[in-house]
């Protein structure tokens, strides 16, 4: 019968409210916000917005906040891969306090973390004082600004993989390596293609977590004008001095190119899954 | 030999989850291992496979020694119960993977995956994806994967338990087509006996990790060794029985009267009778019974399943339930499984509550020689504490068999004569510490056996669960008894079985071990052969009782066997006796005595 399709039982009451509520609360808190901004920067000068967004200092801050961003998710991508497979694949002792630790970035103040990585990367620091010895300077450095935006993200990574990793059945691999497949064959042909899917929701997720980040960056930035200064610190610059519109433009400016990013991820997932069945072997 | 394991052990956490496991799989075989689960079949058939690793022993595949072969370059395939496909690639991919691997031209490749798929019956299928195929239809596609390679032995790890009864039917067919066209060797793990039955040339049947018995499966079913091969495979009533001069009884009359070759044996004993459902006829009187009278009983419950009738009938008329040892079924337990054909049900229909006279028509006597056990005090309450040791009462359970209780006023007692005289049947239990107040285990031991005992177990009020059992006899006259009880032991324990050599230390000890090692090599081909019974074996120098004390203390999770041919004997291992907390089965056999164990 043609109308039982309609209504499809669920604990929920039916689809009408609930639509109805998903659209308010996403237009609520997002859509109508993100309006506001869009039309406090259109009420610019096309000039003034230009000179804005295309400042030198706007220019730089635009490739550290991206580019470490992208790095930063990227190292996420091999550690998180790491931490995700040692924990789903292993029994050891302090599994589950590992397993726990994860969480940290999630719940920390970001500010707390900042803090604490400057404390321990500045020259002076725990591990700071050794790779200064050798020259390298994380701290008020690009690095630093890198080292923070890999932590707030690692989580999202490794929980995004957890379920991903135990889904591939050991089975899998026994059955290849009966097969004949070496290790790296079996990594190559049956766990990557596995996982891929769930490693690209993760580098989506850490890398628009790391664009979005502001507290834990300033304190290990230094925050030197084209140098080591972040893009949301700039606005919050701009807002110091009361330029609501150089804000909103900077803002609009971050929202652009992060839907960009994203699309182009969540495009290449699609491609990629596509690609990977046709001619995986 | 296609397949040779040769001793092989696997431990998991310390306790071995297959124990010295020894096989030879002929070539072009069909070998079906059946077990329950947790039985080790699993794991022997990955340590073939080389996924996991063995502690002891040897694997060869046709003659190459593979045990520390990666499992890709052993050349066997694989299947799982699970499938275990590549959900990402084609079936044409999945079947060409092995292939692949090896770097095949691409035309070669189509090649063999169309002769693949023509024999598993899935031609036209190539492109589809795993999750595109019915349940049976991957499992095709996961054998012809297995096979793509051209392996030399065909593995399969309980293949159709995720298949619904009748594409469980048609893959069961397809399969034994396949192999029997390539001839290839193949190991096939189950929990299903019906499946085992359908397609083994060969069966072996583990339990706690150790391989029990193996034989063409009409050979098993009909003449099995052990009570659990008897009971795992098909129904079967156990009952206990006397083994007389005149045949094996249930009440006064014989059943059957050729016992077997224990049947000549002056003294009468206790034996594990199988009596399967089917072999069981019933009728309205003893001389309506075209078969041997048993005994008279009602019938219980009917119940109806196609083809055949399944009854219980309880027993009455001089066969109580002491007779009966399907311990499983609960404590009340004093019936008998039986089945009827159309037939049968016809000539004589039967209704719930109606007395009926039972016979036999075949039976089948275990050559166990532990059939059940008998608590033994000073008093009730001594007898009825040691008769619920928990040790005592686990092994019951897992042997499916009684522990009686006896009371004998004047154990231990060297003056009194003592003893109603009555057999002992099974082995006779008494406690460590209750034998302390008659004169010790030894002395009571000593008594029992002079009463008629032929075992005499010695248990302390609590202990672990062994690992390991120790066997060593004092002389040869011993041997043969001592192998054979350690051997029916050790089918309900998973444990290790350790023999002890002990030579005398007297200073010319290298001159003396090639001696000692070639006695161990005899006991262990011998327990091998007459047995069933793999065992390890140790050498050791100086005095018996004490080597074998030191040997006890050692760790807390052993058991002794000790086979003595002379009561006066025990005297010399008050040691043992002293070791705390381990438990000791003494076997007695006199010299020259007939022997009621097979």
């Amino acid at each position: 019968m043609p109308q039982t399709s309609f209504r499809q039982p669920s604990v929920l009451p039916g689809f009408g409210l609930t639509f109805g509520f998903t659209t308010f609360f996403l237009s609520a808190i997002v859509l109508i916000p993100l309006a506001a901004l869009v039309l406090m920067a259109a009420s610019m000068q096309w000039s003034e917005f230009l000179r804005v967004v295309l400042s030198a200092r706007a220019l730089g801050s635009y490739r550290l906040s991206f580019g470490a961003s992208l790095l930063a998710a990227s190292i996420n991508l091999v550690f998180g891969f790491i931490i995700a497979w040692t924990l789903v694949r292993y029994e050891f002792p302090g599994r589950k306090v590992i397993d726990a630790l994860i969480d940290m970035p999630f719940a920390l103040p970001t500010a707390v973390s900042g803090i604490a990585l400057t404390t321990v990367f500045a020259q002076n620091g725990l591990l700071g004082h050794y790779l200064s010895l050798l020259g390298i300077q994380v701290a008020y450095t690009w690095i630093g600004v890198t080292i923070a935006l890999t932590l707030i993200g690692m989580p999202f990574m490794v929980r995004t993989l957890q379920p991903a990793i135990s889904e591939v059945q050991r089975e899998l691999e026994d059955a290849a390596e009966t097969l004949g497949a070496g290790r790296l064959y079996v990594f190559r042909r049956i766990i990557l293609p596995t996982v891929l899917p769930a490693m690209l929701t993760g580098f989506t997720l850490a890398f628009a977590r790391a664009v979005g980040e502001y507290g834990s960056v300033i304190f290990i930035a230094g925050n030197l004008p084209m140098k080591t200064e972040i893009t949301p610190l700039l606005i919050v610059i701009h807002l110091q001095e009361f330029d609501y519109h150089g804000a909103a433009a900077l803002g609009f400016v971050m929202l652009v190119i992060s839907f960009a990013v994203l699309l182009t991820i969540n495009v290449l997932h699609g491609w990629g899954r596509r690609h990977l069945v046709a001619t995986a072997h | 030999m296609s397949i040779t394991l040769d001793q092989v052990t696997k431990r998991y956490q310390g306790s071995p989850v297959v124990n010295d496991v020894s096989l030879d799989i002929g070539d072009g075989e069909f070998f079906v291992l059946l077990g329950p689960s947790g039985s080790g079949k699993s794991t022997l058939l990955r340590a073939v496979a080389g996924l996991t690793g063995v502690d002891h022993g040897r694997i060869a595949l046709h003659g190459r020694d593979v045990t520390h072969l990666a499992a890709r370059r052993r050349g066997v395939g694989l299947v799982f119960q699970n499938y275990a496909l590549f959900r990402h690639m084609s079936v044409a991919d999945n079947i060409e993977f092995a292939l692949r691997v090896r770097r095949m031209r691409a035309g070669a490749r189509r090649a063999r995956r169309k002769e693949l798929l023509r024999l598993v019956a899935l031609e036209g299928m190539d492109d589809r994806l795993p999750a595109q195929l019915s349940g049976g239809q991957q499992q095709r596609v996961a054998v012809a994967r297995a096979l793509a390679h051209k392996p030399e032995v065909l593995l399969l790890d309980e293949p159709f338990g995720a298949l619904d009864a009748k594409i469980r039917e048609e893959l069961r067919r397809t399969i034994r087509q396949v192999q029997r066209e390539l001839g290839i060797t193949t190991v096939l793990v189950t929990h299903d006996q019906e499946e085992a039955f359908a397609l083994a040339d060969r069966i072996g049947v583990m339990n706690y990790g150790r391989l029990l018995e193996m034989g063409r499966p009409d050979d098993l079913y009909a003449r099995p060794a052990t009570r659990f091969v008897a009971t795992f495979l098909g129904a079967a009533n156990l009952l206990l029985a006397r083994q007389t001069h005149r045949g094996i009884c249930f009440g006064s009359d014989p059943v059957l009267t050729r016992g077997g070759d224990g049947a000549q044996s002056a003294r009468e004993h206790e034996v594990v009778a199988v009596l399967r459902p089917e072999e069981i006829e019933l009728g309205a009187s003893r001389d309506s019974l075209r078969s041997v009278y048993m005994a008279h009983g009602s019938v219980e419950e009917i119940l109806f399943s196609g083809a055949l009738e399944r009854m219980r009938v309880r027993l009455g008329d001089g066969i109580t339930d002491a007779h009966v040892m399907r311990a499983d079924n609960g404590a009340d337990s004093a019936y008998l499984e039986v089945t009827r054909t159309q037939h049968e049900q016809r000539v004589f229909p039967l209704s719930p509550g109606q007395e009926v006279a039972i016979g036999v028509r075949r039976l089948h006597v275990l050559p166990t020689p532990l059939s059940s056990f008998t608590a033994c005090g000073a008093d009730a309450a001594d007898a009825q504490a040691i008769g619920r040791q928990p040790f005592l009462t686990e092994l019951a359970a897992r042997m499916k068999t009684r522990v009686a209780t006896r009371i004998e006023p004047a154990l231990g007692n060297l003056d009194g004569d003592g003893g109603d005289g009555a057999e002992f049947g099974g082995a006779a239990v008494i406690s460590a510490a209750r034998a302390a107040a008659h004169g010790g285990a030894a002395q009571c031991a000593a008594w029992l056996m002079r009463r008629g005992a032929e075992e005499v177990f010695v248990l302390p009020e609590e202990i672990p669960a062994p690992r390991r059992v120790l066997i060593h006899w004092v002389d040869e006259t011993a041997r043969r008894a001592t192998l054979a009880v350690s051997a029916s032991l050790l089918r309900h324990l998973s444990a290790e079985a350790v023999y002890i050599g002990i030579l005398p230390d007297d200073g010319a000890v290298d001159a003396q071990r090639p001696l000692g090692v070639r006695a161990l090599l005899d006991a262990r081909s011998e327990a091998q052969a007459m047995h069933g019974l793999e065992m390890r074996t140790e050498l050791r120098f100086g005095d018996v009782a004490a080597e074998l004390a030191r040997r006890l203390g050692e760790s807390p999770d052993q058991l002794l066997i000790l086979g003595i041919s002379d009561i006066d004997e025990l005297t010399r291992f008050a040691p043992l006796f002293a070791v705390p907390g381990r438990a000791l089965l003494i076997v007695y056999q006199p010299a020259g005595a007939a022997s009621r164990r097979p």
